[in-house]
């Protein structure tokens, strides 16, 4: 390393120091008690490394959809700690602080227990590693059935008088029990998603770094990418849905219908211009099929209910279809170098595998060969549960939400988002009382609930405007749990560069997350409806990426993200189509302006700022 | 027999002959790498020298009071006054100035030793022994070649032998005669990280100019490391260099001059030249099935022509780190 960095002594605010920001008091009653920095923990919260999620909550949570914290930590520390028994890792903790999520790793030091822990893990670990591909077929199984279950529950709709059918068939159950068990249903569907999404991610990991780890064993200075590049190439979902913009636009090109697909934009067009041909028909045909199976990927990362999917507005898979088609007509390639990076994959791996030393290289093979098989379960969960489920789950929720605002205890579906889980549960119970006695009660919610909502409206503009300190509490004498450092991209030296400010400026610093030197100017795009600004040979820079803006990797130049590691998906994709991507800057978004001429040099982590427009 | 034996003809069975030096220079020809066209002088040239001229006797007597530094220098100094006294057979000299002519008339060569024996190898890449640039006519070329075996008693040199316990006396020495490189750019690479013995990665060390202000320790080189696999470069360490070796052609001689303020913070090589090299590194480490220590430089043209090269002995003799640490 070029650049000396003195051993800062500095420390991050306490979690208690931090003000609360302008009119953003009252803040801690949008969360559940438990889930943020309070006294009353005494020392414990001030004396941890705490670091704001960036990569999956890089925006303040609503109040409702911070429900999915309550669900995935549990079912992760759970399996971390007490079903596989990872033995250094007793899971994560989290705390929200003005909107914001935080984490800090609970980890195992003493190799006593490590150790202990350590035969447990082998045999369970073990369990799932010798029969994955049967264990992981099982999983999908399991969360397609969960999957059709969340589709299938039906909001009553609270009629008049009740169906006679529940008089005839002797039933006894009516509408006041149907709502609530419809509701409970939903969240413990979404209870179980979050133990299904962790049945496997932590053994993924796992797997993956125990190859991560012998490569570093043996080539200490073997780059995160290179170990990455090593599993790349093989099909995983994440691309798929970008594929299938791709074949929908060869298909109109076979069928005819090119020119109507490129300029369509929307769906209402697409129906109108083509529904007249047989062509057309077949080719919207297709078109459904293909919504119905792969435009459940979220504009974002899934996680929160505004995020929306491809399903909620086709017209960016739209669009993209239609600029697809455009390429064709010009004669240009629009495929991804899928045999390019597989033989690049085979390349490297066997340049590094011919240099290991002849005693450990059955090792090598043994690891990597796990590392592979275990691999498409890292990204392929996401496509099943962030983006698919979640997907369906934040839409069956707007459902409850239309529900309350039509009774007028919501003045909008959507305001169900600023209610907790519980408070949504506490309001549909006094709906169904106010219902069942056909209004004569005279419910409060119309007057007790849109006041509160209001607020946390207001509470919540406010905190978007804060910017939450990337750590808080102790700073870490060093940052060794694995995870922590693949996805976050979280090393002992990255959290202390958070302690100084840049000493170079112009110089924004990252990890490498997928090799190459480029030069090119900078689109500097914060959601995914600024996507189609992006031109051709352009540097994309975004707080982080999803997979539904994969397509734009086939027209960018690299990729810079403020958050991420080397596993997360810009540095997947970007692997994928062989350019370069700096993950975890941090501030990317922050230093860099659209326009700005970049280099981008993944070998050494970093983005120059050349010239500034 | 002749004396002499072209460059691209020696080969590793010539190594007792010629040395390690003219055979790593052979090997690189042969495998059709830029090399500066040259020959080596043979061993059997050095020995019916010392015979001839019964340098050997002279030298085996004073070699016996050698033992302390001092008396290695006072040694040292004599033999090679010694060198300097006698004349080469005239076999020999009329074999080097036909071979001579045949690179070029006055054409500028470096005349360098290259030791028989891996032990003397290592020294001989150490610089214990000397190598001459821009040696120019016939009569400068067999000086230099006298001189060239002269150098097998530097005080350092003989400091070395004590050390790993061979005798000069029964040592000899191949000479490299050699077309100069007029080097804008010049230094050393190494198939794996020297520090870690990590075999992924190549360290290249560069400066301005010809590679002796880098050997001999004049100027901070400027490093670089490459991913060996990927060839991305993994870090740059740009140093501040000062002065560079350069011929001065007023003067005849190579001489170390001030290098311009402005340029002294640039790094010596772009990023394709040093991508470039770490593609010849690997190249020769495959032909050769060993990491390899390798002298290169870069002309006006920014051609790359490599100088040398020899098995990396460090962390080859080693093993690497992860076969010997043992493993959970």
């Amino acid at each position: 390393m070029s650049t000396a960095r003195s051993t800062s002594t500095g420390c991050f605010p306490s979690p208690f120091e931090v003000a609360i920001p302008a009119a953003c008091e009252g803040w801690e009653d949008m969360y559940a008690y438990h889930a943020v920095f309070a006294g009353d923990r005494g020392e414990a919260d001030v004396k941890r490394f705490w670091f704001q999620n960036g990569l999956h909550c890089p925006e303040p949570l609503h109040p409702f959809d911070s429900v999915w914290l309550e669900h995935a930590h549990p079912a992760l520390n759970q399996a971390n700690a007490r079903l596989f028994v990872i033995p250094p890792s007793l899971g994560v903790e989290y705390r929200i602080l003005n909107g914001y999520a935080y984490l800090s790793g609970n980890s195992i030091t003493d190799g006593e227990t490590i150790g202990r822990r350590a035969q447990l893990f082998a045999q369970r670990a073990g369990h799932y590693y010798a029969n994955w591909d049967e264990l992981y077929g099982r999983w999908v199984e399991k969360v397609e059935a969960a999957t059709r279950e969340l589709a299938e529950i039906e909001v009553p709709e609270l009629p008049d008088i009740e169906d006679e059918a529940i008089v005839t068939e002797g039933r006894g159950i009516g509408s006041t029990y149907a709502l609530l068990a419809a509701w409970d249903r939903l969240l413990n569907g979404f209870d179980r998603i979050w133990q299904y999404h962790f049945e496997f991610n932590s053994l993924g990991y796992a797997g993956y770094l125990s190859f991560y780890e012998l490569c570093r064993e043996v080539f200490p200075s073997i780059s995160d990418q290179s170990v990455a590049k090593m599993v790349s190439g093989i099909d995983v979902l994440v691309l798929r849905p970008d594929e299938e913009l791709r074949r929908l636009a060869r298909r109109a090109v076979e069928l005819g219908v090119a020119a109507p697909v490129r300029v369509a934009g929307d769906e209402e067009s697409l129906w109108r211009s083509l529904a007249e041909s047989a062509e057309g028909r077949e080719w919207l045909a297709d078109f459904d099929e293909t919504k119905r199976e792969w435009f459940w990927f979220s504009f974002g990362n899934g996680l929160y209910h505004n995020h929306h999917t491809w399903a909620d507005d086709t017209s960016v898979p739209i669009s993209r279809i239609g600029s697809y088609v455009g390429s064709l007509e010009r004669g240009e390639d629009i495929e991804r170098p899928r045999e390019a990076t597989a033989a690049e994959r085979d390349r490297i791996t066997d340049e590094y595998r011919m240099l290991f030393p002849d005693e450990m290289r059955q090792r090598f093979d043994e690891s990597l060969a796990l590392c592979r098989t275990v691999f498409p379960f890292l990204e392929n969960h996401n496509f099943y549960i962030e983006h698919r489920y979640l997907g369906l789950f934040w839409n069956k929720v707007r459902e409850f939400g239309a529900l309350l605002a039509r009774a007028g205890f919501l003045a909008d579906s959507e305001d169900v988002f600023f209610l907790q889980h519980h408070e949504i549960r506490e309001a549909l119970g006094e709906l169904r009382l106010a219902w069942s006695s056909g209004g004569a009660g005279a419910p409060r919610g119309p007057r007790f609930w849109p006041p509160i909502v209001e607020r946390r409206k207001a509470i919540f503009e406010a905190m978007r405007e804060w910017t939450p300190p990337p750590g808080l509490g102790q700073v870490p004498e060093e940052i060794t749990e694995p995870t922590t450092i693949m996805l976050w991209g979280l090393t002992t030296e990255r959290v202390r560069s958070w302690l100084v400010s840049s000493d170079e400026p112009g110089l924004v610093a990252g990890i490498g997350g997928s090799p190459g030197v480029v030069e090119g100017p900078a689109r500097v795009v914060l959601s995914a409806r600024e996507l189609d600004q992006i031109q051709p040979g352009e540097v994309l820079v975004a707080p982080s990426t999803s997979p539904s803006w994969t397509p734009v990797f086939g027209t960018i130049a690299a990729a810079v993200l403020d958050t991420g590691g080397i596993m997360c998906h810009a540095a997947i994709v970007a692997r994928e189509y062989q350019l370069p991507a700096i993950v975890g800057t941090g501030t990317a978004t922050k230093v860099i302006k659209t326009g700005d001429r970049l280099r981008v040099d993944a070998g050494a982590g970093t983005v120059t700022i050349l010239g500034q427009i | 027999m002749s004396y002499l034996f072209p460059l691209e003809g020696c080969e590793p069975r010539l190594a007792e002959v010629v040395g390690g030096k003219a055979v790593g220079l052979g090997w690189l020809m042969r495998e059709e790498l830029r090399v500066p066209p040259g020959f080596a002088v043979g061993t059997h040239a050095y020995r019916e020298f010392v015979t001839d001229t019964g340098l050997d006797r002279t030298i085996h007597d004073l070699l016996k009071d050698a033992g302390s530094v001092d008396e290695q220098a006072e040694v040292s100094r004599r033999i090679r006054s010694l060198f300097d006294e006698h004349e080469a057979g005239s076999a020999l000299r009329e074999e080097l100035a036909q071979a001579y002519e045949r690179l070029g008339v006055d054409r500028p060569v470096a005349v360098r030793s290259s030791a028989i024996s891996e032990d003397a190898a290592a020294a001989s890449f150490a610089g214990e022994h000397d190598t001459f640039l821009w040696v120019v006519g016939e009569e400068e070329v067999v000086r230099a070649v006298l001189a060239c075996w002269a150098s097998l008693f530097t005080p350092q040199a003989l400091a070395y032998f004590g050390r790993v316990g061979l005798h000069p006396d029964e040592s000899a020495m191949g000479v490299v005669v050699q077309a100069m490189v007029a080097a804008e750019a010049a230094g050393a690479m190494m198939t794996l990280d020297p520090v870690t013995g990590d075999r992924s990665q190549i360290t290249i060390e560069g400066s301005y100019g010809l590679g002796e202000a880098v050997v001999a320790g004049e100027v901070n080189p400027d490093r670089y490391a490459v991913d060996k696999i990927t060839l991305e470069i993994r870090s740059r360490t740009v140093s501040a260099k000062h002065v560079a070796s350069r011929f001065a052609p007023t003067l005849g001689e190579v001489r170390l001059g001030e290098v311009p303020l402005a340029e002294q913070l640039l790094p010596c090589l772009s990023d394709d030249e040093i991508v470039a090299l770490a593609t010849l590194g690997k190249r020769v480490e495959r032909s050769l099935r060993a990491a390899q220590d390798i002298e290169w430089a870069i002309d006006a043209s920014r051609e790359v022509h490599l100088l040398q090269t020899r098995p990396e002995t460090v962390w080859s003799a080693k093993h690497s780190p992860a076969a010997t640490g043992g493993h959970p």
